[in-house]
């Protein structure tokens, strides 16, 4: 009885998304669209750098090095100018990132067994870029001074790159998507739906009605899951087909963590859905609390082990931290649940936790 | 205008009468600045590495030792006999995996070329290339001082070396503190999210209930309703915004150095476009949640095709031309330059002048589409 009582709702539920054939069809062509774009536009390697170089000595030693910032993949050189004095001006009106200053007694004291100086100047208006670049000429000049004169580095550096030996970025990045994605429908999805519920009053109705608390929630929950799992599949797939991101592990695997992970994510609806009356608010509330968050705590971009102590922890209550080394583990390394335990483990104690206090919270409201 | 006032007046009641709205536009906010500013650092550090040292020879032992001092790569003891430096890399103990042969301290002596290994990871493509980075620095260094000293013995090698030796500067932002890059692009978003979304929100809310018929047939044209409807957004995302500012500024000691009354002129452009489209997806949608899917989608679009977290210059030139029309790109540009370098009109006028395009052209579609969808 109980349980035929909870299909019902699932099935009410279900009737309210076919209804709405545009929202829909909203839902399953954004993130298409989202992917294709963000698939190409996401890549953090930082190439053709604008570079402004002030050649002070002018002679074939100076002539040589500029030659091989023109060269560089990582540069473009398009301003060269005489007078330091200029790089000012160039950074105001942004026509440079990065200035490098050969300074008049540059191949003197090449020559020299002191070694030469170069000034290297960079705008620290983006301060990532600004490293990277940094970085980029610094080691530059590093490597030709130890390599120039035909002598050769004297050690010889190997490397080998496991997983994504092209370095594609798009590999590193549509799992990510699909992780930022998914957090953000599902949690927007299950938080707006409750709340409507609450605005147009109808959920006292079903309170009344002989229904329990997490039948409710379930009822409410479940035809979400189906539809934000079935997006899920759909992005999944085109990012492997699209952008040959790599499957190497199994795909019944990475099916049944992407069912955990949008369970985590509707239960973060749902805690939302409980603090909040209006649909707006509930909007408001899952947008803010799942966007930034999603891309800049979870590692989908920046390392996590990069971050400062406390927000290493922070990190750990966002489920897409969790997800991105599943995603990225079974997609790009072949990992099975042998490896991963510890993220499932993680993300599935999330998903409890979000979902014990708002069951908490639901029935604190009742009363 | 005292009909206007009044919409104004009865919509900035309607938000502010619900202290969880109050809560999400104001604490939240502040909330996460607070955890964000701290969350980007620029460095990427504290990747683990494992160093097998086949060698074991003072030389080695020197190059592990630089290894271990540097302050972006941690060392982890891991035992790596054969085979198990795979495992450890498959299993994400360690990032990158560094191998040094047997006789590496005798051959380099000997000007023999031995091969060091470096082992990475490459599923964050980009944190791979910094690791690289910095092994490859590390590498070059101790070479560097290995040829020093070898020189210092040998004249005619001494002869052969031409060292050059960087001097790095940073403008506008010495020390690099990203937070200085993150506080604008946050405030960027969250005055994206207030004015765009709200603003739609609202209209679509008063036709969900029917009130915006009523609103309709009173005398007001279509005009003074969309003034009503976005002037307090507008008023409210000005306020966050300078909460936002003062917070960044006090807390994180973010320095303002353009004019203020400048900043404010912009910002008025900026959220013409963001209020715009929030007009402009009310007349495109019947509910509330479909507003909502329109408004984020186009929220996530304009953050990730913003240049605040990926340089547009590295995105295809197809996705640079999407870039232009997104208004966010130009306010982040604009509060970055005006922050730190001290902009200018006489600098700024391009991104000026892109926005007030954008801005008259979607608020005009959308007051037209509006008015349309009123007299239908």
């Amino acid at each position: 009885m109980i349980k035929s009582l909870f299909i019902h709702l699932a099935v009410k539920e279900f009737i309210h998304i076919r209804r709405d054939p545009r929202s829909l069809l909203i839902l399953l062509l954004m993130p298409l669209f989202m992917m294709f774009v963000f698939g190409y536009a996401i890549n953090m390697d930082l190439k053709h750098i604008r570079l402004g170089v002030c050649d002070l000595n002018r002679t074939p030693v100076s002539r040589d090095l500029i030659q091989t910032l023109v060269a560089s993949p990582y540069f473009d050189v398009i301003q060269r100018f005489d007078d330091p004095r200029l790089t000012e001006g160039l950074f105001r009106q942004r026509l440079v990132r990065a200035a490098v200053i050969i300074p008049a007694d540059f191949a003197r004291r090449l020559a020299g067994s002191q070694g030469a100086t170069i000034g290297v100047i960079t705008d620290g208006t983006d301060a990532n870029s600004a490293t990277l670049t940094q970085n980029y000429l610094e080691s530059l000049f590093l490597s030709r001074s130890l390599s120039g004169d035909g002598m050769g580095l004297p050690i010889h550096i190997k490397t080998r790159i496991f997983y994504n030996p092209d370095m594609e970025s798009a590999h590193f990045v549509v799992p990510g998507i699909v992780a930022l994605l998914l957090i953000m429908i599902g949690a927007l999805l299950t938080s707006v739906t409750i709340a409507r519920e609450k605005e147009t009053g109808t959920m006292e109705q079903i309170l009344v009605s002989p229904i329990r608390p997490y039948e409710v929630i379930l009822g409410k929950a479940l035809p979400y899951l189906v539809l934000a799992f079935a997006i899920a599949v759909f992005i999944i797939v085109f990012g492997h087909l699209w952008f040959a991101v790599p499957m190497l592990g199994s795909w019944t695997w990475l099916m049944l963590f992407c069912l955990l992970y949008l369970f985590t994510a509707l239960t973060i609806g749902l805690l939302i859905s409980t603090l909040v009356s209006t649909q707006q608010v509930a909007m408001m509330l899952s947008l803010v609390a799942t966007l930034l968050p999603s891309v800049m705590l979870s590692g989908f971009i920046f390392p996590i082990a990069s971050m400062p102590r406390p927000l290493q922890v922070v990190s750990q209550i966002i489920p897409a931290t969790h997800f991105l080394k599943i995603i990225r583990g079974i997609m790009l390394k072949g990992n099975g649940p042998l490896e991963l335990w510890p993220s499932i483990a993680a993300l599935t104690a999330v998903g409890l936790f979000f979902i014990t206090l708002a069951i908490w919270r639901f029935q604190l409201k009742l009363k | 205008m005292k009909r206007v006032w009044h919409l104004v007046k009865k919509e900035l009641w309607q938000v502010t009468r619900d202290p969880n709205m109050l809560r999400v536009i104001f604490v939240v906010p502040m909330i996460q600045l607070l955890v964000l500013g701290y969350a980007i650092t620029t460095d990427i550090k504290n990747l683990d590495i494992l160093i097998c040292d086949q060698d074991d020879s003072a030389v080695s032992r020197n190059l592990v030792e630089r290894f271990s001092h540097n302050e972006y790569l941690t060392v982890k003891p891991l035992p790596c006999r054969a085979g198990q430096i795979e495992q450890h890399i498959f299993r994400g103990d360690v990032l990158l995996a560094l191998v040094i042969p047997e006789h590496f301290g005798r051959d380099l002596e000997n000007r023999e070329s031995p091969e060091i290994q470096i082992l990475l990871d490459g599923q964050n493509s980009n944190t791979t290339a910094v690791a690289l980075g910095y092994c490859n620095r590390i590498l070059l260094e101790f070479v560097r001082d290995n040829l020093a000293a070898a020189a210092g013995r040998n004249p005619r090698l001494a002869r052969s070396i031409r060292f050059i030796e960087p001097v790095s500067r940073t403008w506008y932002n010495p020390e690099l503190k990203s937070v200085y890059y993150m506080i604008p692009g946050i405030i960027s978003i969250l005055l994206t999210i207030i004015t765009m979304l709200l603003t739609g929100l609202a209209i679509v809310k008063e036709r969900e209930i029917g009130t915006l018929d009523q609103l309709l047939v009173t005398p007001l044209s279509s005009w003074q309703i969309i003034a009503g409807k976005t002037i307090p957004f507008a008023f409210l995302g000005f306020l966050e915004m300078g909460f936002a500012m003062t917070f960044g500024v006090l807390w994180f000691k973010v320095p303002i150095v353009g004019s203020l009354p400048l900043l404010a002129v912009l910002a008025a452009v900026f959220i013409l476009t963001t209020l715009g489209l929030g007009i402009f997806v009310s007349t495109m949608v019947d509910t509330q949640q479909q507003a909502l899917f329109m408004a984020w989608f186009f929220l996530v679009s304009f953050v990730l095709l913003s240049g605040f977290f990926y340089p547009i210059e590295n995105m295809p030139g197809w996705v640079q031309v999407i870039t232009y029309i997104n208004p966010l790109r130009y306010f982040i540009e604009i509060l970055r330059e005006l922050f730190l370098k001290g902009a200018g009109l006489s600098v700024l006028w391009p991104e000026l002048l892109s926005l007030l395009t954008i801005g008259v052209s979607i608020f005009t579609l959308a007051t037209v589409r509006f008015a349309r969808r009123a007299a239908a």
